[in-house]
């Protein structure tokens, strides 16, 4: 006969093993976590805290799209594209040969300030359909030899453009091997501008990425030249327009700092650009174009967000209307039994 | 006997453990069948269908991203995430909340579940699980995805602050994937009918801990490092302003849409859960009700009856046995005065029996 001590401790009272409260019961410790009966907070998503939350958005949505908004139409901006227009007419039947030869590139552009511009004024390149993050070229860099002269010849991951004739290329990769080489001379009214190179680069990449000690070594010197020479002199630390050009862009269209103008400039000013037209995007029908803008404490001409914002807090105010005058001509009582599936439709329902 | 059946569920007891060891399911009394399948069968039936709609939810936005990513770079295979991100999203940063989200989740108490049996129609049906909810889930992580894509990538094209300085491909994807965890941890709450102080500490500090390695990964270079490292990247993108209205706007975006199509399904097409919910929004947590009776604290009437068992009473010895049991011979014949001997047997079936007497024997 099998004993019953399974049932027998926790037998209702009454029966005749009742003091068996005094026998070790078999029960689990009880606990709120096992027992799950954890308080808890049970959200019923009525209509009042639906039009409620879209209420709270759209109150702090439109302000912050205001903002955003206001701060980039501060923004300043002057685009010009000139990759066609420095091709000399007699050229353009075939610019990559033109790109290619040994001709003079030099090309004078003008810019007319439409409003005044308030220094310190950024000056952009921006490159179009210049896949920068494609896979092979953004693996093609050696991160450990830009730090330091010790890992010299860690360039496996470079090829093809990791050595010459043997001889370790330093910077490695396609990356630096296309360095962007446009160089671009502002003046106004026959004043030239300086145009500041320093600090255009993140200050991290400037200390950590790129070693003080690390010189440039055997580059370019390759049978195909891909971008900019580099000044053998000068550590890779201080080669801004290289760190910033390492810094793989995240879209096919991209613009990269190039320098800023430290004075003002008023509206109606006109900005001659002496610029030599050296790189090569005309194989790929790549667009070339050079940007001046202004910032502000969100950062360059950026519509987005503030549209973004204001849209969103906008349609919340909408849905808001909506949903009171949804509730108002068709309400449904909370709790209201007759919606349940077997009140409704005899044996149906979802 | 019994051939199939969808689950096999054995009562431990007086005929043994033969049925407890060859079932699915053991309980120790027939009354505990009716907890098992109306509230622990229909819970868990809400649970596994919310844990796998997320997961394939969760996912699906994660992996959308980087399908959206691949028309922009040339078809190339170039990742979006760095590797590491990518390997600790499903470890880290959006494990914890779903796995409390399927221990805890309770559309209506356990005594509700009782009083409305009814409710157990909702998984025959198959209501949480057929396509047309996947068909919603995986709507909503497109939408998502898209939001977290295309948000941070076209606003993140010029100078992201006063100082300039550009994005590059680390900063713009770890952005998004900062957005995308806040977004997808959420989500939970959002899901939630019945939301725990464990909620809110796993999906916060999952959140915590992507940032907390966010801050650890990207502050450490080794020698060993890939070329694609994200170096200072957290630190770049926490200097700017963009981030942080970046951060505000696209979760907030995202779960938008999931915002709005719950609160348009409770309105005009609710479940009956929902509905029972709303009946008994104003009842307060009756924990102690929930419990299944097996404590031994006793009814007033049955204190009583206890109670009166426990005082001295006259125990028939009638057996039922007709004209053989001692029972009755010993007992009429006290009733006559006459000495009837106990009978061998019946003294030796007594002695084996284990109970208590309740009374000292006589």
């Amino acid at each position: 006969m099998p004993s019953n001590t399974a049932s027998s401790s926790s037998a209702p009272a009454g029966s005749a093993d009742s003091s068996a409260s005094r026998t070790k019961s078999k029960r689990p410790k009880y606990s709120k976590f096992t027992q799950q009966e954890l308080p808890a907070c049970k959200p019923i998503l009525t209509p009042g805290w639906v039009i409620l939350t879209f209420l709270v958005i759209s109150v702090i949505f439109i302000p912050l799209g205001v903002v955003s908004l206001f701060a980039s139409q501060d923004v300043v901006e002057i685009v010009d594209r000139y990759d066609n227009d420095c091709v000399p007419t007699p050229a353009r039947a075939n610019k990559v040969a033109y790109i290619q030869g040994v001709s003079d590139k030099s090309c004078n552009r003008t810019l007319v300030v439409p409003k005044k511009m308030k220094q310190p004024i950024y000056v952009y390149y921006q490159l179009e359909n210049f896949y920068q993050n494609h896979r092979r070229y953004v693996k093609s860099r050696s991160d450990s030899q830009l730090r330091s002269v010790k890992d010299e010849n860690q360039i496996d991951a470079c090829k093809p453009e990791d050595d010459v004739n043997g001889r370790p290329i330093v910077p490695c990769g396609l990356i630096a091997w296309s360095l962007f080489n446009d160089t671009y001379a502002l003046s106004k009214n026959n004043q030239p501008l300086t145009v500041n190179k320093r600090g255009i680069a993140w200050k991290s990449d400037r200390e950590h990425k790129f070693g003080k000690n690390v010189f440039p070594k055997n580059f370019q010197e390759g049978n195909i030249t891909g971008g900019g020479r580099l000044d053998a002199n000068k550590s890779l630390s201080e080669q801004e327009d290289l760190i910033v050009w390492m810094r793989t862009a995240a879209l096919p269209t991209f613009r990269k700092l190039y320098g800023k103008i430290e004075s003002d400039l008023e509206k109606g000013d006109t900005i001659h650009v002496t610029l030599l037209n050296n790189y090569n995007t005309y194989s790929f029908d790549g667009k070339k174009k050079l940007v001046l803008s202004t910032t502000s404490w969100l950062g360059g001409k950026n519509d987005f967000l503030g549209i973004a914002y204001l849209t969103v807090g906008g349609i919340c105010f909408f849905l808001a209307l909506v949903f009171t005058i949804m509730y108002l001509v068709k309400p449904r009582r909370l709790g209201d039994p007759t919606y349940l599936s077997w009140n409704r439709v005899p044996g149906g329902g979802r | 006997m019994i051939q199939a059946a969808h689950v096999g569920i054995g009562i431990s007891g007086m005929e043994g453990m033969q049925a407890v060891m060859a079932s699915d399911f053991a309980i120790a009394q027939f009354r505990f069948l009716t907890d098992l399948l109306l509230v622990h069968g229909r819970w868990s039936y809400l649970r596994i269908c919310k844990v796998v709609m997320y997961f394939f939810y969760k996912n699906l936005t994660f992996t959308l991203t980087q399908f959206w990513f691949t028309f922009r770079t040339g078809f190339s295979g170039q990742r979006f995430y760095d590797d590491w991100f990518q390997s600790l999203y499903n470890v880290f940063f959006t494990a914890l909340p779903v796995i409390v989200l399927g221990l805890f989740e309770k559309d209506v108490s356990a005594s509700l579940s009782k009083r409305y049996p009814e409710l157990y129609r909702e998984g025959i049906r198959n209501s949480f699980f057929k396509w047309r909810v996947v068909a919603v889930w995986a709507t909503s992580a497109v939408y998502q995805s898209l939001v977290c894509y295309l948000f941070v990538t076209t606003s993140s094209f010029g100078a992201i602050n006063s100082s300039g300085k550009i994005f590059g491909l680390w900063d713009v994807s770890t952005l998004v994937f900062t957005c995308l965890v806040i977004a997808v941890n959420v989500r939970i709450l959002l899901m939630s009918n019945s939301i725990t102080r464990w909620h809110y500490i796993t999906v916060g500090g999952s959140i915590l801990a992507w940032l907390v390695f966010a801050f650890v990964y990207c502050g450490i270079t080794t020698s060993r490092d890939r070329n694609e490292n994200v170096y200072f990247v957290i630190y770049v993108l926490m200097s700017t302003f963009y981030f942080y209205f970046t951060l505000l706007l696209v979760p907030a975006v995202s779960l938008l849409g999931d915002f709005i199509y719950q609160g348009v399904e409770r309105w005009f097409f609710p479940y009956d859960y929902q509905i029972v919910q709303e009946i008994h929004r104003h009842e307060s947590d009756a924990t102690k009700a929930d419990h299944l009776e097996i404590e031994n604290e006793l009814t007033p009437q049955e204190a009583r009856s206890y109670a009166i068992s426990q005082l001295p009473r006259e125990l028939s010895k009638h057996t039922g046995f007709a004209f053989d049991s001692p029972g009755y011979e010993s007992f009429f014949a006290s009733q006559l005065g006459v000495y009837a001997p106990q009978k061998a047997w019946d003294v030796a079936r007594r002695a084996s029996m284990r109970s208590r007497p309740k009374v000292p024997k006589k």
